[in-house]
């Protein structure tokens, strides 16, 4: 125990060291929660486990393991999604191309009506599979989509006020997040609506050190307005696993790359 | 509340233990008058005591509490509104006015800025609000490119965006028609509300903006529960206006009865003490104030002045001056108490005998004026005297000169022995035209329509009405019925013994796994987890059982999920198709339409391709885009997440109870010929459906009612006058008259409704009392005079004295026709005229009868 916490507090120590001295700019605290969120390692594999828990308790389960290849930090992306479960789900895929300051590319195959679709999205900010995460929230919000104030600093915790360049686009007028001076990972997001009224919280609940990326293992959306939560639990996470940006093509939409999605 | 009850009781009934009857008739009166001033003060004091508990008053113009809150069908409709996230809906449309249509950009513009202003206001389900510019639209964006967004993010600002979202909404078959009319007239948006209660400040509110938005259309708004919120406005009025106009009225024709201040104000005090202790109590114990309840104050004014007057006018035609009044009034109680008992008692059972249907507010409401009923007899039979022993000399004199000019008989002295006079001599024809009205009436029974509806409780030129007609006019429908088909509860067995097997397998290979048996109701979700999870930290060996034990129960699981299931799909269909076929049923949305409107957009757009999946997996991937959207949680109105029940939802151009028993018999004929999938079956919810439920209810439970009133009554007359011949008598007038009444009622085709169907009991009690009196004096003259004079005899102040009690009676609810609301009305027509008819049916059947010798005999 008494080595897994030194190895932390090495590890925080580190990363805390390389990001030198406390920051003040609100844009670059945004791009660096962006890179430590969204860009952890060149590649990466992580099996996602979502529990979405309606207002009656009732519960959906959506099983998926996600591949993930950067182009550059902060740069073009591409992510692919293999569903698992719900078993009559099974095989569908998503493959997203990031383009950060444009609309991102998006393919869909649905096994079931043997069907490739590509998914022109009027916005980002729709259900991601039913749950009470966006599709944004599982690719990562642009940067340079908000307006970003450090309302304060403290202790733990840079916090700051967001509002969008495009109020049309967003359903939130603002959002105020708190990311974690160490890891800058953001540990809590808050959106408001228009009346000034919180009515969605994503929280990280549990953030652990993967081959020395931060990384929420464990985060949770709640809508306080429907009364529902989605937790996203993550599993098996590697980095720098060496994927080959060829795997992120439209045929691995109908022949999953099994030997990427099997090892654990 | 009970205190007051339990002061009368002590005071009334500890001293009559043990006393004979006769002792008893005057016992009461014997206190009264040597205890006057107490008399006085205990009533005032209860009355005040009642007053004081007005102000708890709460009013309840729910329908559903029509139906006792254990009942199944209200449990089963609140569960489905729970299961399914169902709201109470205000419906706010705009019709054009120019008959240009909606899809316009100024209409558009409008709509936009309502729908937004709408959303901001508090208690407003904003999320579930549905609107052009709350909901998604699913396109094809180029070759191979499906699109999702909002359909109308932005009001339009020309008249080719506007063309766009008509197209677009003509593509979606879950909107069209709800949000925006089939002719492109109207268009709606539904405004859920948290709490129903709620819903009259939101529509105020709503008609706040509507006042503010620039636009030539006309705006409506309706749902049930603005109506029902609004009806509780209405109904207040109602009691503010009617009972005390119902009072005055009673007042100003007694006055033209008896122009005598005493005798008119002995008899309202009484009557004014009955209602307020009466309607006091009710709110006191916690009972709310239903449309049934509200009417009470009405009911009991008129019942309860007959009796004082009745002791009144014979005290003044007994009393000569010089005598003790006291000594006269304990002869006039002695000599008044039995038929005073008796018709209070026939009247009281009456209204008690609604206990005997299951509604609760129609038992409260019988309950109560059977209370009222005995109380006001109580109140005559103590504070009549006590008020009569304290009136002046003078008072007695002009009390005396009231009752000598009466004498004269007036008006009612010249018609009515002509009347009598008819009666006996045409008997015949009285006979004849009786038995001819009789089998006609009967004729007209069989012709009556049940059938209600709320929204018609409003009169026809009520905002809510019109907006009702309006939108129903171009709208599906704006009343719910709601079709539920759930799945029958899975049986873990079967599976249960592949698991074990699986369990048994590894444990032959040291493996232990029992931990992951299936016991008892396990949900299947749960140990799914369990496996994987475990399957995560599990080595080579074992995972090879865990991944057979996962596939297993995911076999199970998806089986288990009904309505992925394209032929259970395909069966919705049938029904949804025949349905629609039927001219009864505006629209039906369903789960089918849901699949085939995205499975169109997923594949090419073109409507060839609006069609089910064929496999339980392409349903899941279809749906799992649609849930893709702004709104994930829209799905869950259609099915639960687990897949194993379905709404389906019936939109119905009206709120008839008949309208949606059609509809019930054309889906039970349906599934009689194509049975529903195996484990499935189905129940109906909605709130047009529980109006059926609480009418077939009202309808059996009144045919009780009715039918125990009418042998109790029945048995009451025969005691009596101790003669089965005479008890037959006494019912002969009411039962004429109720079949008559009820068969105008078939014959016009006024439909049977809850006011009608409620009055039918109550009536008897009410209307008997003509017979009593006619018999009970034509007996006594019977016994002294040949059969001639008795029944002449009777066209004298018996007659004006029956006459007379008809008259108040009957103008006493008349005030009811000012009322604000239907029911309220229907209650003073119908009680009026079978009132003015039983006591004209009671002077003409019953003198022809009788003008036959042997059936008078006594």
């Amino acid at each position: 125990m008494r080595v897994i916490k030194s190895l932390l507090a090495f590890a925080l120590l580190s990363s805390s060291m390389a990001q030198a001295a406390v920051l003040t700019d609100a844009v670059e605290i945004v791009e660096k929660a962006n890179l430590s969120s969204y860009y952890a390692g060149k590649d990466g594999r992580a099996k996602a486990r979502m529990r979405i828990t309606d207002a009656q308790g009732r519960q959906q389960l959506r099983q998926f393991t996600i591949l993930r290849h950067s182009k550059e930090p902060g740069g073009e992306q591409d992510m692919m999604v293999f569903f698992s479960r719900p078993s009559d789900v099974r095989n569908t895929v998503f493959r997203v191309v990031r383009h950060p300051g444009e609309d991102d590319d998006r393919w869909l195959y649905l096994p079931g009506l043997d069907l490739v679709k590509r998914i022109s999205a009027g916005d980002k900010r729709t259900s991601f599979v039913g749950s009470d995460f966006f599709y944004e929230d599982v690719s990562g919000r642009d940067p340079s989509a908000d307006h970003h104030r450090l309302v304060k600093t403290t202790d733990e915790h840079y916090v700051l006020e967001s509002t969008p360049k495009d109020a049309q686009s967003v359903e939130f007028a603002s959002y105020q997040s708190w990311i974690s001076k160490e890891t800058l990972m953001p540990v809590t997001v808050e959106y408001k609506n228009h009346k000034g009224v919180v009515y969605r919280r994503m929280e990280a609940l549990k953030v652990e050190l993967i081959q020395g990326y931060p990384t929420a293992v464990s985060a949770k959306i709640t809508d306080l307005e429907r009364g529902s939560s989605t937790e996203m639990q993550m599993r098996g996470i590697q980095y720098d696993i060496g994927l080959p940006q060829s795997l992120f093509s439209e045929r691995s939409l109908r022949n999953p790359p099994v030997q990427w999605l099997k090892g654990r | 509340m009970a205190p007051c009850l339990l002061d009368v009781s002590n005071v009334l009934f500890d001293k009559t233990l043990g006393f004979s009857n006769i002792k008893m008739k005057i016992l009461f009166t014997t206190f009264a008058l040597q205890h006057p001033r107490k008399v006085y003060g205990l009533v005032l004091l209860l009355t005040l005591a009642c007053l004081a508990m007005m102000p708890l008053l709460t009013i309840d113009t729910d329908p559903e509490n029509m139906l006792r809150e254990d009942d199944p069908a209200r449990i089963f409709h609140n569960q489905v509104k729970q299961q399914f996230i169902m709201h109470d809906t205000i419906v706010v449309g705009a019709v054009s006015a120019t008959g240009e249509g909606i899809y316009n950009p100024q209409s558009l513009q409008a709509l936009h800025q309502l729908s937004r202003g709408i959303l901001d206001i508090d208690g407003v389900v904003s999320r579930d609000q549905m609107s052009l510019d709350t909901v998604d639209n699913i396109t094809q964006q180029g070759p191979g490119t499906i699109r999702f967004e909002w359909l109308m993010q932005q009001a339009p600002q020309t008249q080719a965006q506007a063309d766009a979202i008509k197209q677009a909404v003509n593509r979606l078959p879950m909107l069209n028609n709800t949000l925006v009319s089939g002719d492109g007239q109207a268009a709606a948006v539904y405004v859920p509300v948290a709490d129903k209660d709620e819903s009259y400040r939101i529509a105020e509110e709503v008609r706040g903006l509507v006042a503010g938005l620039d636009s030539s259309d006309q705006y409506h708004i309706t749902g049930l529960p603005v109506a029902e919120d609004q009806f509780g406005v209405e109904m207040f009025i109602q009691m503010g206006i009617s009972a005390p106009l119902a009072g005055l009225a009673i007042f100003i024709l007694m006055w033209v009865f008896f122009r005598s201040l005493p005798l008119v104000t002995g008899p309202m005090i009484v009557a004014m003490a009955t209602v307020i202790i009466t309607m006091g109590l009710l709110i006191g114990m916690g009972f709310t104030v239903h449309i049934m309840s509200s009417m009470i104050a009405i009911f009991l004014m008129p019942i309860a002045v007959v009796d004082s007057t009745h002791i009144l006018s014979e005290f003044a035609d007994r009393f000569h001056p010089g005598e003790d009044p006291k000594a006269v009034i304990i002869k006039v109680m002695d000599h008044l108490f039995t038929p005073m008992l008796y018709t209070s008692v026939t009247s009281a059972l009456g209204f008690l005998s609604l206990m005997l249907t299951p509604i609760p507010p129609v038992q409260i409401f019988g309950a109560y004026i059977a209370f009222g009923i005995f109380l006001a007899f109580l109140l005559t039979i103590i504070f009549i005297p006590a008020y009569i022993s304290r009136m002046s000399p003078e008072a007695l004199k002009s009390l005396q000169n009231a009752i000598h000019r009466m004498e004269d008989g007036g008006r009612l002295g010249r018609w009515l022995p002509r009347l009598g006079g008819f009666a006996t001599g045409r008997r015949f024809v009285v006979l004849l035209v009786a038995a001819g009205a009789f089998a006609i009436s009967v004729a007209g029974i069989t012709r009556i329509q049940i059938n209600d509806n709320p929204v018609n409780w409003f009169k026809a030129d009520h905002e809510i009405r019109v907006a009702d007609k309006v939108l129903n006019n171009h709208f599906a429908g704006t009343y719910d019925a709601w079709l539920v088909l759930e799945s029958t509860s899975a049986d873990n067995t079967s599976l249960a013994n592949e698991v074990n097997q699986l369990i048994a397998g590894a444990e032959a290979q040291g493996i232990d796994l029992s931990a992951y048996a299936v016991i008892g109701n396990l949900e299947l979700d749960v140990l799914a987890s369990r496996l994987d999870d475990q399957l995560f930290a599990a080595g080579a060996d074992e995972a090879v059982w865990l991944e057979q034990m996962l596939a297993v129960v995911e076999q199970e699981q998806q089986q288990r999920r009904t309505f992925l299931n394209p032929a259970v799909l395909q069966w919705m269909e049938g029904l949804q198709t025949h349905l629609l076929a039927s001219d009864l049923v505006g629209k039906v949305n369903a789960m089918p339409d849901v699949v085939k409107t995205v499975n169109r957009e997923l594949r090419s757009g073109a409507d060839a391709d609006f069609l089910l999946p064929d496999t339980a997996n392409g349903v899941a991937q279809t749906l799992l885009q649609y849930q893709s959207s702004h709104r994930p949680q829209e799905l869950w109105h259609f099915v639960t997440p687990d897949y194993r029940d379905s709404l389906i939802w019936l939109q119905l151009t009206s709120g008839d109870n008949q309208h949606m028993s059609q509809v019930v018999a054309l889906v039970d004929a349906y599934i009689a010929e194509h049975p529903l999938p195996e484990g499935l079956r189905y129940g109906w919810a909605g709130k047009a459906y529980l109006n059926v439920v609480w009418q077939d209810a009202m309808v059996s439970g009144m045919a009780d009612s009715l039918l125990s009133s009418f042998v109790v009554v029945f048995v009451m007359m025969v005691v009596l006058f101790r003669s089965l011949k005479y008890g037959v008598l006494a019912m002969l007038p009411l039962t004429f008259t109720i079949t008559l009444i009820y068969g105008l009622i078939g014959w016009v085709g006024k439909d049977y409704d809850m006011p009608i169907a409620v009055l039918s009991a109550l009536t008897l009690g009410l209307s008997v009392d003509f017979a009593i009196h006619f018999l009970q004096r034509y007996r006594e003259l019977r016994k002294q005079g040949t059969n001639d004079i008795s029944l002449a005899e009777m066209f004298q102040e018996p007659g004006r004295a029956i006459t007379r009690n008809a008259i108040v009676i009957a103008v006493g609810f008349t005030p009811l026709l000012f009322a604000p609301l239907v029911p309220y009305i229907t209650v003073g027509i119908f009680l009026a005229s079978i009132m003015a008819a039983s006591a004209l049916v009671t002077l003409v059947l019953l003198p022809a009868l009788l003008k036959f010798e042997t059936i008078g005999k006594a």
